[in-house]
């Protein structure tokens, strides 16, 4: 295949959208799977990713297209997820590609995550050609959203293809806009290897599959490649496309997407963003990187079970290998024993990691409350970085504490700016701009600290607005807040998982809540339970657990014990569900109500 | 080798508002054929059992007196045809003070039987009243001096507390009025709302009255105060006894000693398998007329299980678990297997320990749960 018959090009698009389904009917025009073969969004590959409906995982495949002067275009799709959390998915995905499609909502119009894309995609170059999806509605209205497109992103949608990905309208002229517009890749052939590994994943028999665009140069099976940025070597077994199951080629040539595999059984040698070059002939220069991974939310991970402790380490390390956006490091809690304090991106990531592990690996996790990273100020000039409120150093030591903040971007109906703006003063937002995207839609933006966004801005930003915001932030700037660390102690005892950071004005409120919803999630036992909410040394919210009076089964009917023992199993069940912190048996969920009050 | 046998009678007059027993009311007309297929079960199980020596037997329900003297005795007789019974046999017979008169008692006491346990629940009529119970205070009193002008020289009652309305003066009361009847035995269970009772339609309705969780506790202090006082022992979590009128037919649950169900719902065990019948009584009945088998549900236990029954049902008793036996029947050590949890116990003041027996203090019988579900190994 010559380099000019080739296109490399993503799709961006808000949740919803209708990203998957143009996916798959781009897959399904071409003939790259016959309609028995097509299962909806054949893409979306984790069944989590098919329940909720969203793109976690950045996923390639290769089309074949013959274009309106009669020649063979090979067109590698690569898929990017469209939530918040995962704009570094998107951002490694559209290091490969020339070109994006830009798929909105004919009806919905441009939400918050499409716009903060499609800002990453420009700022890569690459060619953007809008898509207007769903116009079979009866709620479309395609001329105002190619309006919004013009007036807010400043595209020109004169060419903006008109599409129902559903029931198959401008398919074709998706395919035509892609030949005629994204430009072909401009490697040169005859250059030394240099290819961009922009994800990769772990298989049982072939070791880590590297996915890869080769910029210049080729890929052949046998040769002996070389990892830039980690320096491994290892010879090619095995190279080929995404059709999109993994398929065998001779060779990926130069501008091409496929994969190539080498009996790497380190996941860690495989480094995302990293450049593999021909070990015999290599260049000089990696490809730059793009844009770094930096976690923004970190929670500790344990096992219920703390002989599962190597089995968290295994799942996790495995989960990376596909996920280079999570971190982990081993941690100690007084509370929970061994685990991990884990980095993640956002809260969907958080939450789409613990699921996976949960259900891929089958472990049961203790999650605590999530915390961002704060840069704590010591009176002795030092600063240290901390994300694990029990690791705040003693007040006394403590000159001041910085707090990342974010600018906040909320797109939604005229009807709802009241309760936004409303919501974002209660969090500590500072106003920044409003803008009128159309007759109702507005855009607003707050300067917002982190740690309130994480804690439950989005979900009352959705109840409050009937689900029709949507959001993106991203990390400006640190600032100073008066923040202090609220304990709280069980039986007189600090649980250390239990502790969060919360602005000082906050705190008595927060303690009260804190402690009156542990006293719903802590079950009574033999003797009464105070929970305090404290910070320092002053208790600021007290509740009590009383007593249970007493637990004796009675009754035993003509011998009927079978029966009993079902009651003692279920009993003994939920008892395997707590943890034994001191003297007290904490259930699992209480350590996560500190991310939800309601 | 010795066996239990356990006789359910499926029929009462009236069902109990707690009550959510395998007993049906309304259903006389099944009686008679009942107790035809019932007959029929003891005549084929006695076969079966030829070699075992029977010294306890239960008849329980349900309310057996419900039953005429003649069906009762006819029961009573196959029994004793079909079994080899010990001649010092405990052979207990549950009464309802409402449904038992002179003639039926001195039958039964005729025939064999020769322990009667009368549900008396409450001696406050209006709380027997509220509870479903079909007697008043009278006609209780009266059935336990008939009862002993028959003859019956070991007699138990159930009270109950916790009851919705009941106070702890009401407790006090029935426990007095027990004592003062000089009964042998006395059964004494905490109410617990059942799923499917009248109580559970209430409660869930918001209409129950129960005493709260301190009230309930005091009461329950006041029976273990209360029933040694007056020289009645607590053999068993719910069991009190003068010395040597412990029913031996009860502590077979708990001792891990084989008895055999026979009846709609009659659970048996038999070392290691436990089993039970259908507990519909039309389905019983035209099961055995089919000459098919009555049961319905049979496991057999397996290593792990069979010890932790031996234990948790051990240590509903005063004496709890022998270690000795434990090491010989199992050929395992105790505390090999359980003695990481015994240390944590004994910290909470839940268990004790002397040379042989491991038992559960005042206070483990109190959380006789929290205790047991420790036992199971997975």
């Amino acid at each position: 295949m010559q380099t000019k018959n080739i296109r490399n090009f993503s799709i961006i698009a808000h949740i919803d959208h209708g990203k998957s389904t143009i996916a798959d009917r781009l897959i399904e025009y071409t003939g790259t799977l016959s309609k028995r073969e097509m299962e909806a969004q054949v893409l979306d590959q984790m069944d989590l990713e098919r329940e909720r409906g969203i793109t976690i995982k950045a996923q390639a495949v290769r089309l074949d297209y013959v274009g309106k002067d009669g020649e063979m275009y090979q067109i590698n799709l690569i898929d990017t997820p469209g939530h918040v959390d995962f704009t570094y998915e998107v951002s490694r995905s559209l290091a490969a590609c020339e070109g994006a499609l830009l798929v909105v909502d004919a009806a919905q119009g441009i939400e918050a995550q499409t716009l903060a894309n499609v800002y990453l995609a420009l700022e890569n170059d690459l060619e953007i050609i809008p898509v207007i999806n769903k116009i079979d509605l009866p709620s479309a209205e395609p001329e105002k959203v190619k309006q919004e497109i013009e007036d807010v992103i400043g595209l020109d949608t004169s060419d903006a293809v008109l599409a129902s990905a559903k029931v198959g309208i401008g398919i074709e002229e998706i395919l035509d806009a892609i030949v005629a517009k994204v430009p072909a890749p401009n490697g040169d052939a005859g250059a030394p290897l240099s290819a961009l590994i922009f994800d990769s994943h772990f298989d049982a028999y072939k070791g880590v599959i590297a996915y890869v665009r080769v910029m210049d140069g080729a890929i052949k099976s046998g040769m002996k490649l070389k990892m830039i940025a980690t320096n491994k070597e290892f010879e090619v077994t095995e190279v080929g496309c995404f059709r999109p199951a993994l398929t065998n080629v001779t060779e990926l040539g130069t501008g091409q997407v496929g994969f190539v595999a080498g009996s790497i059984k380190n996941v860690k040698d495989v480094r995302v963003g990293d450049t593999i070059t021909d070990a015999n002939r290599p260049v000089a220069k990696a490809l730059p990187g793009y844009r770094g991974i930096n976690p923004m939310v970190y929670c500790g991970l344990y096992p219920v079970d703390s002989s599962d402790y190597d089995n968290l380490k295994d799942a996790l390390e495995k989960l990376q290998l596909n996920d280079a956006s999570l971190l982990f490091e081993p941690e100690t809690s007084i509370a929970l024993g061994f685990g991990y304090r884990c980095g993640f991106l956002g809260l969907l990531h958080m939450d789409v990691i613990q699921e996976r592990l949960e259900r891929e690996y089958n472990l049961s996790l203790i999650t605590t409350a999530p915390s961002v990273i704060y840069h704590v100020y010591k009176t002795n000039g030092e600063m240290i970085k901390i994300d694990n409120p029990s690791h705040l150093p003693p007040v006394t030591e403590i000159d001041h504490i910085d707090e990342p903040y974010v600018r906040a971007t909320v797109i939604v109906p005229n009807d709802y700016v009241g309760a936004v703006m409303e919501l974002s003063q209660e969090k500590r937002g500072e106003f920044k701009d409003m803008k009128y995207l159309d007759v109702n839609r507005v855009m607003v933006t707050y300067h917002v600290p982190l740690s309130e966004i994480i804690y439950d801005y989005f979900d009352r930003l959705k109840s409050s607005t009937r689900g029709y915001a949507s959001l993106d932030y991203e990390i400006t700037d640190y600032q100073t807040s008066k923040l202090v660390k609220l304990d709280i102690l069980l039986n007189g005892d600090a649980v250390d998982a239990l502790s969060v950071i919360v602005h000082k004005d906050k705190a008595a409120q927060r303690g009260r809540q804190l402690a009156e919803k542990l006293k719903g999630i802590i079950p009574q036992q033999m003797f009464e339970i105070p929970i305090q909410a404290a910070v320092g040394n002053k208790v600021i919210a007290r509740e009590t657990v009383r007593a249970m009076r007493k637990d004796v089964l009675a009754k035993c009917y003509g011998g009927d014990i079978t029966r009993k023992r079902k009651l003692l199993e279920k009993q003994k069940e939920g008892k395997k569900r707590m943890k034994s912190v001191g003297s007290v048996e904490i259930p699992q969920e209480a350590f996560m109500a500190i991310l939800k009050i309601d | 080798m010795n066996l239990g046998l356990y006789i359910h009678i499926p029929f009462c007059q009236k069902k109990c508002f707690y009550c959510d027993f395998p007993s049906y009311a309304n259903i006389e007309n099944l009686q008679e054929s009942y107790v035809t297929a019932l007959r029929r079960e003891i005549v084929a199980q006695g076969g079966l059992f030829s070699e075992y020596v029977v010294d306890t037997i239960y008849i329980g329900g349900g309310t057996p007196t419900v039953l005429t003297t003649e069906l009762l005795k006819q029961i009573i007789d196959a029994v004793k045809k079909n079994f080899v019974i010990s001649p010092d046999v405990e052979w207990t017979l549950e009464a309802n003070p409402g449904t038992i008169d002179e003639k039926k008692l001195v039958t039964l006491f005729q025939s064999g039987v020769n322990r009667l346990s009368f549900g008396v629940q409450s001696f406050n009529g209006y709380l027997s009243k509220k509870i479903g119970r079909i007697h008043n205070e009278q006609q209780a009193i009266d059935a336990i001096h008939l009862a002993k002008r028959v003859g019956f020289q070991n007699i138990s009652l159930d009270l109950m507390y916790g009851l919705p309305e009941q106070t702890i003066e009401d407790l006090k009361e029935s426990i007095v009025k027990a004592v003062e009847l000089e009964v042998q035995h006395i059964s004494i269970y905490g109410l617990k709302v059942e799923e499917g009772t009248v109580f559970a339609k209430l409660q869930e309705k918001n209409k129950l009255a129960l005493p709260s969780e301190e009230v309930d506790e005091a009461m329950y202090e006041l029976v273990m105060y209360a029933l040694p006082q007056a020289g009645y022992h607590r053999y068993e979590i719910s069991n009190f006894a003068r010395s040597g009128f412990e029913s031996r037919h009860n502590l077979k649950y708990w001792e891990n000693k084989p008895y055999l169900g026979l009846g709609a719902a009659a659970h048996s065990y038999l070392e290691p398998k436990r089993f039970s019948n259908v507990s519909k009584v039309k389905e019983y009945i035209e099961r055995i007329a089919e000459e098919k088998s009555p049961r319905e549900f049979c496991e057999e236990l397996d290593g792990d299980v069979l010890i932790e029954e031996y234990c948790f049902l051990a240590l509903r008793t005063k004496v709890g678990i022998d270690i000795e036996k434990f090491n010989a029947k199992f050929n395992r050590n105790f505390f090999d297997v359980y003695g990481h949890i015994i240390d944590s116990l004994k910290v909470k003041k839940l268990m004790q320990q002397d040379e042989n027996h491991i038992y559960l203090t005042d206070l483990g019988m109190k959380y006789g749960n929290q205790v047991f579900c420790e036992f199971l190994l997975k």
